[in-house]
C-alpha cells in the first residue's frame, strides 16, 4: 500500500506541472497587467515599467516559466504581485478555511444523504421514495450561491441565528465551528442531493445480489440483513462517488466563499484573478490541482478498508 | 449498540449548540467598534503612495494625514492638518509649512512612537516623487523638499503654481499622505502591509481577504477617537454586505449606484442611506483616428441621438445627474448648463447637443451614413459602465448606430483601451484637479501608447485634425497656461475656454455624474455633514461614533 501511495504521488507531479503550465500560459496571454493594475490610473510609464521590471516581468516568458518551476521544487510559491507577501502564507492562512468547509460539506451530505438514500431504495417506489428523489433532483439543480443567499435569509434574518459575515476565528473552535453552520450547510445540501441519488441507486444494485438472498432465507432479522449484508458492500460504491463528488465540492466552495465572506482559497482564487495577480493565481491553482490529486488517492486507499478484497499493486 | 450511538449523536448535538451558543456573544452589541464592508474581494496596497483603490483608501485614511486635509464631508475647502499654518512667495513657487507640534508617530513592532518632524515630511515627499516607490510620482515632478528647521518645511517648485493646483499634492490624498520615515525605512517592504501613520487610527491587522483592523490613537492630535477601532472589510457580494448590515454585523456598507438599492435600503427599518459626492463623471471618449469619428458630423450625430436624462434615470435619479461639460461639477472650472448654452448662442453653435434625433440622422447622412453603420467596441463586465452603456447603445440603434459591446472582465478592459483598441471609450472617474483631468485625457503628452507620457488620452488629441479644417487640433496651450496661472479667475476661464473647444469639436460627451451609495445603521453618526469626500467612501475620523 506504502509503495501505491508513493507510485500514485510520484504520477500526480506531471499533472501538477501540466496545470501549473497551462495556469501560467493562461494568465500571461489575458490582456491586463498586473502592474498597471496595482499602480492604478495615476501612475507614469517610468513607474509601470519600474514595477514590470522589479516583479519579473520583463523576462521572456520561459525565463519566468523556469524561475517559477525552480520556486516550486523548492517550496516556494513565491510573492503576491499585489501586495509582496509571501504566497505560502496566505495560502497557510486560506487553505484550512477551505479544507474545513469541503469536509463540513462532506459530513452533512453523508449524515443527510446516505440514510435518505437507502430509506428511499428500501421503500422503492413509494410516496417516500418519490419525495426524495424529487427533492434530490432539485437540490441538484440548485445553484450553491442561490441556496447560500436563501439560507442566510432564513437562519441570519428571519430567524437571526447564525452570522453571515466571514469565516470567524480559526483559532476559535466555538467561533469557528460557528461561522461554517450555514456555508457548511449550504454545500452540504447540494452534496445530500448526490449522495441520495448515489446511495439510492446502490442499495437498488445490491438488494438484487444473491448474497442479500441468501442473508434472508437463512432467517435474519431485516435490520441484519440491512446493516451487516446490504449496506457495507453497497457503501464502497458509495465511498468511491463520494470521493468524486468531493472534487466537485472543492470547485463549489468557491462561490460559497464568495457570498459567505470566508477567506478561503475560493476568494483569494477571485482576488487573484481580477487584479491579475499571477504568481497568487498559479499557486492556488495548483492547490486546488494538488487537493483534487490527494481526495482522489484517499478515496482509492479507503476502497481497502471497506472491501478486504481490494489489492494495492 | 443504538442506544450507544443514540447517546453520541444527542452528545454532539448538545455540544454544538453550547459551542454556537458560547460564540454568539462575540457579536453582541455595546462595543464601539466600526465595521464596514467595502465591495472588494481584499485590499491592493495599503501603502498611501500606493493605495489607489476605493478599499485601500478607506484604510489609509483612517491612519494618515497630510499637511492640509479636504475638510472633512466637504472637498471643496481645504484646512491645515498636520501643517497648522503654511504662506506662499509672491511668485508661486516657494510654499512654507509650519508643522504642529506634539504629532506623534503611531507605535510599530515594538516601537513606541515619536514625534513627527520636518525630517519625515520631507522624507516622505521625496519618497512620494520617486516612481520607485510611489504611484504618484508623475504629480511632483519639477519640486524639491527641504527641512528649514524640526517644524518647518519648504517645497520649492520649477514652475509656479496656484493654490487650487498645489493644495491637493500636499492635502491627504495619494502622495500627499505623509509617511514617517522611522517605520518606513525600518519596515520597508513590510509597510505596504503593516502601515505606520499619525491619523485616529493606528493599524493593527491585516487578515488576507477579510478585513483590516484598525484601534484607536489614544494620542492623536485632534483628541481622541470616539471609537475604539475600525474594522474594514472585503465582501464583494452585494447579498453578503446586505445580510451582514440587516443581521447588525456590519455597521456600514458600500451599495452600488442602483436605484432600486437605495430604495429597498431605505425601506429598512434602522437604516440609512448616504449618497454623496463628487461623484465619478461619465464621458464618452472617441477615438478621432478610427473611422468613421475622425468626422465631425458622426460624433455629433451619436451626441444628437443621446438623452443624458434617460441616461441618468437609468443609473437612478437619485445617483446621477446629466452633465454639460468636460470637468463636472462642483470642481472649480466645471460649465453648467447654462453656461455652455450661453456661449453657444454667442459663437451661432450648440453646445448642448441635447437629444435631436433628426438632427442626427441628417448628419449620418451628411457623413455618407444614411443607413447608419455598425461599431464595435470592448465594455467592462461592471454595472456602474456597462449599465449606462447599454442604454446609450439603445439610445443608438433608433438613430440607426449600430454600437456592438464586446463585454470583457474589467482588468481586461482598461488594458484594452490603453492599448487604444476602443472606438468609444466609456470612462468613469474623478480626478483630483481640472488641470488634472484635462491633461489626462485631453493633453497629448498623455494621448494613448503613443504619447510622452501615455495615460488617459483615447481621444489623440492634439495629434490630429479633429474639425476637418486640415489643422492639427489642441487644447494644450490652454491647459499648460492654466497651470502657470496664479489667478484663479484667469485659471478658470482658461479652464472652460479648453472645454468650449472641446464640446465645440465634440471629441468627448460629457454624460452624468455618479454619486456615491452607502448604507449604515442609524446608531452610527459620522460626526460631520457628508457631502463630499475624495476616498469617496466616508470618513471615519475622530468625531464618528456609534450611539447604540
Amino acid at each position: 500500500m506504502i509503495a501505491y501511495t508513493i507510485r500514485r504521488i510520484l504520477i500526480a507531479i506531471p499533472t501538477l506541472i501540466i496545470v501549473l503550465t497551462i495556469t501560467f500560459v493562461l494568465v500571461r496571454i489575458a490582456p491586463g497587467d498586473p502592474a498597471e493594475v496595482r499602480l492604478g490610473d495615476y501612475a507614469t510609464k517610468e513607474s509601470v515599467e519600474a514595477l514590470r521590471k522589479e516583479m519579473g516581468l520583463d523576462k521572456p516568458m520561459w525565463i519566468q516559466y523556469l524561475e517559477t518551476l525552480e520556486g516550486l521544487f523548492q517550496g516556494d510559491f513565491g510573492r503576491s504581485m499585489l501586495n509582496g507577501r509571501p504566497i505560502s502564507e496566505e495560502i497557510k492562512r486560506s487553505l484550512p478555511y477551505t479544507l474545513e468547509l469541503t469536509l463540513m460539506g462532506i459530513i452533512f451530505g453523508a449524515i443527510f444523504g446516505i440514510p435518505t438514500g437507502v430509506y428511499t431504495a428500501l421503500k422503492r417506489n413509494t410516496l417516500s421514495d418519490y419525495v426524495g428523489r424529487t427533492l434530490s433532483l432539485a437540490g441538484l439543480s440548485f445553484p450553491t450561491f442561490y441556496l447560500g443567499i436563501l439560507l442566510m435569509f432564513a437562519f441570519s434574518i428571519k430567524i437571526p441565528i447564525f452570522p453571515v459575515v466571514g469565516g470567524g476565528d480559526i483559532h476559535n473552535l466555538a467561533d469557528n465551528l460557528y461561522h461554517l453552520v450555514l456555508p457548511g450547510l449550504t454545500l452540504g445540501l447540494i452534496m445530500t442531493a448526490y449522495v441520495t441519488r448515489m446511495a439510492r441507486s446502490s442499495v437498488l444494485n445490491t438488494l438484487n445480489e444473491d448474497y442479500v438472498r441468501t442473508a434472508r432465507a437463512k432467517g435474519l432479522t431485516e435490520r441484519k440483513v440491512i446493516y451487516k449484508h446490504l449496506l457495507r458492500n453497497a457503501l464502497l460504491a458509495i465511498t468511491a462517488l463520494i470521493g468524486v463528488y468531493a472534487i466537485v465540492l472543492i470547485g463549489g466552495s468557491v462561490m460559497v466563499e464568495i457570498v459567505f465572506s470566508r477567506p478561503g482559497l475560493g476568494k483569494m482564487m477571485i482576488g487573484a484573478l481580477k487584479q491579475r495577480d499571477y504568481t497568487t493565481l498559479q499557486a492556488v491553482m495548483i492547490i486546488f490541482a494538488s487537493l483534487v490529486v490527494f481526495v482522489n488517492l484517499i478515496t482509492d486507499l479507503t476502497y481497502g478498508l471497506i472491501d478486504p478484497r481490494v489489492r494495492y499493486k | 449498540m443504538m442506544k450507544k450511538t443514540k447517546a453520541i449523536l444527542v452528545t454532539v448535538f448538545v455540544v454544538g449548540v453550547l459551542l454556537c451558543l458560547g460564540a454568539s456573544p462575540a457579536l453582541a452589541a455595546g462595543d464601539k467598534v466600526l465595521r464596514i464592508a467595502m465591495d472588494a474581494a481584499d485590499i491592493s496596497d495599503i501603502h498611501p503612495h500606493f493605495a489607489h483603490t476605493t478599499q485601500d483608501r478607506a484604510v489609509v485614511h483612517l491612519i494618515f494625514n497630510g499637511l492640509v486635509r479636504y475638510k472633512t464631508g466637504d472637498i471643496s475647502r481645504f484646512e491645515p492638518d498636520l501643517a497648522e499654518s503654511w504662506e506662499v512667495s509672491a511668485d508661486g513657487k516657494v510654499w512654507t509649512f509650519h508643522l504642529r507640534k506634539g504629532v506623534m508617530v503611531h507605535p510599530w513592532k515594538g516601537n513606541p512612537g515619536y514625534e513627527l518632524t520636518s525630517e519625515d515630511v520631507v522624507y516622505s515627499f521625496q519618497s512620494a516623487a520617486n516612481p520607485a516607490k510611489s504611484g504618484f510620482a508623475g504629480g511632483y515632478v519639477g519640486m524639491s523638499f527641504e527641512a528649514v528647521d524640526r517644524y518647518t518645511v519648504r517645497i520649492t517648485l520649477e514652475k509656479p503654481m496656484s493654490e487650487t493646483l498645489f493644495l491637493p499634492k500636499v492635502a491627504d490624498y495619494m502622495g500627499g499622505l505623509i509617511i514617517p520615515k522611522k517605520p518606513a525605512e525600518e519596515l520597508g517592504e513590510g509597510f505596504r502591509t503593516h502601515p505606520v501613520g499619525t491619523g485616529p487610527f493606528i493599524f493593527k491587522k491585516y487578515l488576507p481577504k477579510e478585513k483590516v483592523i484598525t484601534v484607536r490613537n489614544e494620542k492623536y492630535f485632534r483628541g481622541v477617537p470616539k471609537l475604539k477601532g475600525v474594522e474594514v472589510f472585503f465582501m464583494s457580494d452585494l447579498s453578503s454586505r446586505k445580510f451582514g448590515l440587516r443581521s447588525k454585523e456590519l455597521d456600514v456598507i458600500e451599495g452600488p449606484p442602483s436605484q432600486p438599492w437605495v430604495e429597498e435600503m431605505q425601506a429598512l427599518p434602522g437604516v440609512k442611506v448616504d449618497v454623496f459626492g463628487p461623484g465619478e463623471a461619465g464621458v464618452l471618449y472617441f477615438n478621432v483616428t478610427k473611422k468613421p469619428f475622425d468626422d465631425i458630423r458622426v460624433r455629433r450625430a451619436i451626441a444628437y441621438s443621446i438623452s443624458r436624462d434617460e441616461v441618468a434615470t437609468t443609473i437612478g435619479k437619485a445617483i446621477a445627474a446629466p452633465i454639460y461639460s468636460q470637468i463636472p461639477p462642483p470642481q472649480t472650472g466645471f460649465l453648467t448648463r447654462a453656461e455652455a448654452k450661453l456661449r453657444g448662442q454667442q459663437e451661432g453653435k450648440d453646445l448642448l447637443y441635447d437629444l435631436d434625433r433628426n438632427k442626427a440622422k441628417k448628419l449620418l447622412a451628411e457623413a455618407g451614413f444614411p443607413q447608419g453603420f455598425t461599431t464595435k467596441f470592448y465594455m467592462t463586465e461592471r454595472g456602474e459602465y456597462a449599465i449606462p452603456m447599454q442604454n446609450v447603445v439603445a439610445q443608438l440603434r433608433e438613430s440607426g448606430i449600430d454600437a456592438k459591446m464586446i463585454t470583457v472582465d474589467h482588468a481586461t478592459y482598461h488594458h484594452n483601451i490603453r492599448a487604444d483598441m476602443n472606438t468609444i471609450v466609456l470612462y468613469n472617474c474623478w480626478r483630483a484637479s481640472a488641470d488634472m483631468k484635462l491633461t489626462h485625457f485631453y493633453h497629448s503628452d498623455s494621448i494613448v501608447v503613443t504619447g510622452k507620457k501615455p495615460i488617459t488620452n483615447f481621444i489623440h488629441l492634439g495629434k490630429v485634425d479633429v474639425d476637418g479644417d486640415g489643422k492639427v487640433d489642441s487644447i494644450d496651450y490652454l491647459i499648460e497656461a492654466a497651470r502657470e496661472m496664479l489667478d484663479a479667475q484667469g485659471q478658470r476661464a482658461l479652464w472652460q475656454e479648453a472645454q468650449y473647444k472641446l464640446l465645440d469639436w465634440c471629441v468627448s460627451y460629457p454624460l452624468f455624474i455618479k454619486r456615491f451609495t452607502y448604507a449604515r445603521q442609524k446608531y452610527v453618526d459620522w460626526g460631520y455633514d457628508l457631502k463630499s469626500t475624495l476616498i469617496l467612501s466616508p470618513q471615519i475620523n475622530e468625531l464618528t461614533s456609534i450611539s447604540k
